[in-house]
């Protein structure tokens, strides 16, 4: 007790000086997180070799952080990079090869994982404390993958997997809207739609192209999908998960890489395949349902894209033929070439803070 | 560009004695035919592999080296006890050898004279050559398409049965125990009398290979046990040969090897992924003796069969070939052959067939005692496409001589070549029918320094080279379809050095080797506008290698401790993902024993004493210390 009351002056003293001070600028306080602004950049990494990694650029420095990742827990990721998911405070790293590792946004320090029960894991969202993630499940005989599913985590920094909802052949992106989870199975063509209530399938409906991913265009929910000669975007009810209307747009070899940039614009990595092979990006507009350019940007190995709100850029990241780094290519919003970085294997997506 | 070289005692050898040993074997072999007293046992002639390889280096690796490795893959004997490096794919896995900086399908692998590379891969996966499948290796450094056709850009690895005459009956039985349920067993009987000569060889070898190892890629790097790599191999080997006179002489081998491994995952990854590989090789071999002439008449089987999960691949190839190897004088040998390969390709997505022949020439010049050159000429032609004309020359001067001392020179010249694989060409999606041949030009030159005194032997050797090689395929991406192209020019140059010392001190025997490769490969193209490979060191190549053994005996015992240090490697061609140089112990000891009519050995060995955690490939988790017992007999 007498060191109780000792302390409890220090304690008021100490809040006294804290407040006598003249910085009212508020949360400044906090100290801001080393990876809390600037650009993540994500680096799938070379098939065999999983060397997923995930670097940080600082736009208003030029700076480039190599495998923050390993920088942080002194170990390698050791997976393939399929998605990163920013949710509840937290930054979810999904990997391909079966696992997502959990670290801390601020500074990327570990704060779990998912290693067990995986096969090819795709993507993730978080709902009611909870973790819903995307899985192909295993390969059949024929490389089919007739066992898919999205698995289910009670808990925000991972463990084991509490149940499995088996759904259509390899679903891809997911999004929460209304009472809803809408997965994007891409070899099904179909988006089936799990109640977050019961965690059971309410519904799976067929659609035209290969669903991959979900985008909320000026407030409204819709489904990208894609075949030879078309992008195609499905209009969904988020209410009651009904196919609205379907926007064609004429465009030829779209490919599931894509970002959203102002309004209703879109821009869509395009590529010939193999063995014509030459890919570009071309920018929509889904209220139009035209084609604006169709080569906004062409090079080869376009392997992913984000759009920078800030300075409206266009970020292009170049896979280089998986024989070593990749790049980006960061163009302005007419199309120019601003600057070139040097990242890490594959790179394949941007998270812009 | 032509340097400096040196050989070692063993490389002189190879060069000056060889081909007068055998001959001499010959003689012999002749010798015994007509006279029914004696009966010692005398090898069955073979066509020396190295007669014309003057100013090149060739390493011999016999059957007491190997010893120690029965049933254990031949790459574990390489990466262990020699200055190459393999990229080995996990423990007991795919296992590819590189060879002065080139890639894993730039080297030509022979068994008893018979290419054995797979036509559809381009390569040979060391970790499937048992220990025990073959009797001797040679390796050949550096170039040599003009003496052994395709994929010799780096070097050739020679795999060859000996047998003898005049043995009587043989059992032999060979087992081995290690940790990680280690068992290999190999059963061998033979006979031979002075015209007749037959061998039969079984084995099997198995590992549950449930190491532990520690896992980087999880949180908290827990220490795990490696699950999914169980391996077992069968085989069966089939020697026969018959003195038909002394001027015919007919040989054959088969050879079936069977190898299923739950193929080790990377760590943190739960792949799940089996492979099952059957080989057949089939040699037979007709020698005619004549005057200063031996006439070889060649043909065989190699079939590949390879099931990966449920993609079944296959390659048959049969060979066809004759040659004359003439000694026209004492200055002057000549070999001239034909070779007929006919391929059949039965892969998961394609079928192929493919023809191809191939002329040869080589001939040996010895102005002098001290003086010695090889010229070798080849052209192979492949579906109506002419491959790369490959000459070749190199020579040896021995610069000097006294009753200590020896320094010779060598140095060569040569051109090499690496036709498209099948799968190259033909596979769907992504082959590519238009790729041309890989080419190379490669100059080396050594130094060889001998000393010899009293009971003290010393022998270096001292190499570089510089290769350029053109047309190099690789594999891009182009969308979702993988494809290859002749993008790649990469310049080579380096260092090779050896040492072997032996000393004896009363009843003790000491023995020392050392290897040491210094490899540059740097890559000479960027693929495109962003790459920044060009200036780099290859991939998976590392710039230093060294190993060390020291051996000491004492009458029927001996002990050695061997040490290896493997440098920096990087995966990729832009100088990025690193990976951390290894260094290696081990340490073991051997003894030989006779009872009665039994005799043989024991010996017990501690691989990586010092339980380092290393990965020779990315993620690919190699087993801590480890302990294994041998034990040999012999009826």
């Amino acid at each position: 007790m007498k060191n109780l009351r000792l302390l409890l002056p220090l304690i008021w003293l100490t809040f006294f000086v804290a407040s006598c001070n003249d910085d009212t600028s508020g949360p400044s306080d906090i100290p801001v997180g080393e990876f809390e602004k600037g650009v993540l950049i994500m680096n799938e990494g070379a098939f065999g070799v999983n060397d997923g990694e995930v670097y940080h650029y600082d736009p208003s420095t030029g700076v480039i952080k190599e495998d923050i990742f390993r920088t942080k827990n002194s170990r390698p990721f050791g997976g393939l990079i399929e998605d990163m998911v920013e949710a509840e405070g937290r930054m979810y790293l999904v990997a391909n090869t079966g696992k997502v590792e959990i670290v801390n946004p601020k500074d990327f320090s570990l704060l779990g994982g998912i290693s067990l029960g995986l096969n090819i894991t795709r993507s993730l969202v978080s709902v009611n404390q909870k973790l819903f993630i995307s899985d192909w499940g295993p390969y059949d005989a024929g490389f089919n993958n007739l066992n898919s599913y999205v698995a289910v985590v009670n808990d925000l920094n991972g463990g084991p997997i509490a149940k499995k909802i088996a759904v259509s052949s390899r679903p891809e992106g997911m999004i929460v809207a209304g009472n809803f989870i809408y997965v994007a199975c891409t070899a099904a063509k179909k988006y089936d739609v799990i109640s977050i209530a019961s965690e059971t399938v309410a519904a799976s409906i067929a659609v035209e192209g290969n669903p991959t991913r979900f985008l909320e265009i000026e407030g409204r929910l819709f489904l990208y999908a894609q075949d030879d000669n078309n992008a195609i975007f499905h209009e969904i009810n988020p209410g009651n998960y009904a196919l609205v209307r379907t926007v064609k747009i004429p465009l030829a070899n779209p490919t599931p890489i894509v970002t959203l940039g102002e309004g209703s614009e879109l821009f869509i990595v395009t590529s010939t395949g193999f063995p014509d092979y030459t890919d570009a990006v071309a920018k929509v507009s889904v209220n139009t349902g035209q084609v604006i350019n169709g080569s906004f940007y062409t090079g080869s190995g376009l392997y992913g894209i984000g759009f920078k709100i800030e300075g409206k850029e266009i970020y292009v990241a170049e896979n280089n033929g998986f024989q070593g780094k990749g790049s980006v290519s960061i163009l302005s919003a007419t199309g120019q070439k601003v600057k070139t970085l040097s990242v890490g294997k594959g790179p394949s997506g941007f998270i812009f803070k | 560009m032509v340097f400096l070289v040196v050989f070692m005692f063993q490389a002189i050898l190879n060069q000056e004695v060889k081909p007068v040993m055998e001959s001499k074997v010959v003689n012999e072999t002749e010798k015994t035919h007509q006279d029914t007293v004696a009966l010692s046992p005398v090898e069955v002639f073979s066509p020396p592999l190295d007669k014309y390889t003057f100013g090149s280096t060739i390493q011999n690796i016999s059957e007491s080296d190997l010893a120690i490795f029965q049933g254990l893959p031949l790459s574990d004997f390489l990466q262990q006890r020699t200055g190459l490096f393999l990229r080995q794919y996990g423990s007991g896995m795919l296992s590819a050898l590189t060879m002065r900086g080139t890639s894993a399908g730039h080297n030509a692998v022979f068994w008893n004279g018979l290419p054995i590379n797979s036509p559809s891969l381009g390569q040979s996966d060391f970790s499937i050559f048992p220990v025990g499948g073959f009797d001797n290796a040679s390796i050949h450094f550096g170039s040599g398409g003009a003496l052994y056709g395709t994929d010799a850009i780096g070097g050739a690895v020679h795999l060859t049965n000996k047998l003898k005459f005049g043995e009587g009956h043989q059992v032999r039985i060979g087992s081995v125990f290690g940790s990680f349920g280690r068992w290999n067993q190999q059963v061998e009987y033979s006979f031979s009398d002075k015209k007749f000569s037959a061998r039969t060889r079984i084995y099997r070898n198995f590992s549950e290979n449930d190491f532990l190892f520690r896992n980087i890629t999880k949180m908290g790097t827990p220490i795990e046990r490696q699950s999914h790599a169980r391996l077992e191999q069968t085989g069966a080997m089939q020697d026969l040969a018959w003195s038909i006179n002394p001027k015919n002489l007919i040989s054959t081998s088969v050879w079936w090897n069977e190898t299923n491994r739950e193929i080790q995952p990377l760590m943190g990854s739960n792949t799940i992924d089996f492979q099952s590989d059957r080989n057949l090789r089939w040699v037979l071999d007709y020698f005619h003796f004549g005057k200063n002439k031996v006439w070889n008449l060649k043909s065989g089987l190699v079939r590949d069969d390879q099931l990966f999960n449920n993609s079944f691949n296959q390659t048959i190839q049969y060979f066809l070939a004759g040659d004359l190897d003439w000694e026209i004088s004492n200055k002057w040998n000549s070999k001239s052959g034909l070779r007929i390969t006919e391929i059949q390709g039965n892969l998961s997505t394609y079928q192929a067939k493919e023809s191809r022949v191939e002329l040869y020439q080589s001939t040996n010049f010895r102005p002098s005692e001290r003086l010695g050159f090889s010229v070798n000429l080849r052209q192979l032609v492949f579906e109506g496409n002419l491959a790369p004309f490959t000459p070749s020359v190199g020579g040896e001067w021995k610069v000097w001589r006294n009753e200590s001392h020896q320094i010779h020179f060598t140095s060569n010249l040569a051109r090499s070549f690496k036709v498209p694989t099948l799968n190259d060409r033909f596979w769907v999606p992504g082959g590519n029918p238009e790729l041309q041949s890989e080419k190379s030009w490669s100059a080396e030159s050594g130094i060889n320094y001998l000393f010899k005194k009293e009971n003290f032997e010393l022998s270096q050797k001292i190499t570089v080279y510089r290769m350029k090689v053109d047309n190099w395929i690789i594999w891009l991406p182009k969308g979702n379809v993988w494809s290859p192209e002749n993008i790649r020019e990469v310049h080579n140059s380096g260092l090779e050095y050896g040492l072997e010392a032996n000393q004896k001190a009363g009843e003790w025997d000491l023995h020392m080797k050392v290897n040491y490769a210094m490899t540059r490969a740097i890559n000479q193209t960027d693929i495109s506008e962003n790459d920044r490979s060009k200036g780099n060191q290859l991939p998976y190549t590392p710039l230093h290698k060294f190993q060390s053994i020291i051996m000491v005996g004492k009458g029927t015992f001996s002990t050695f401790l061997n040490y290896q240090l493997v440098g920096e490697r990087f995966s990729g061609t832009d100088g990025s993902g690193r990976l951390d140089p290894y260094q290696l112990w081990d340490l073991g000891g051997n003894c030989n024993w006779s009872i009665r009519n039994l005799n043989g050995s024991l010996g017990f060995q501690i691989n990586n004493l010092f339980n380092t955690d290393y990965q020779v490939m990315p993620l690919r988790a190699m087993p801590g210390r480890n302990f294994q017992l041998n034990l040999n007999v012999r009826i």
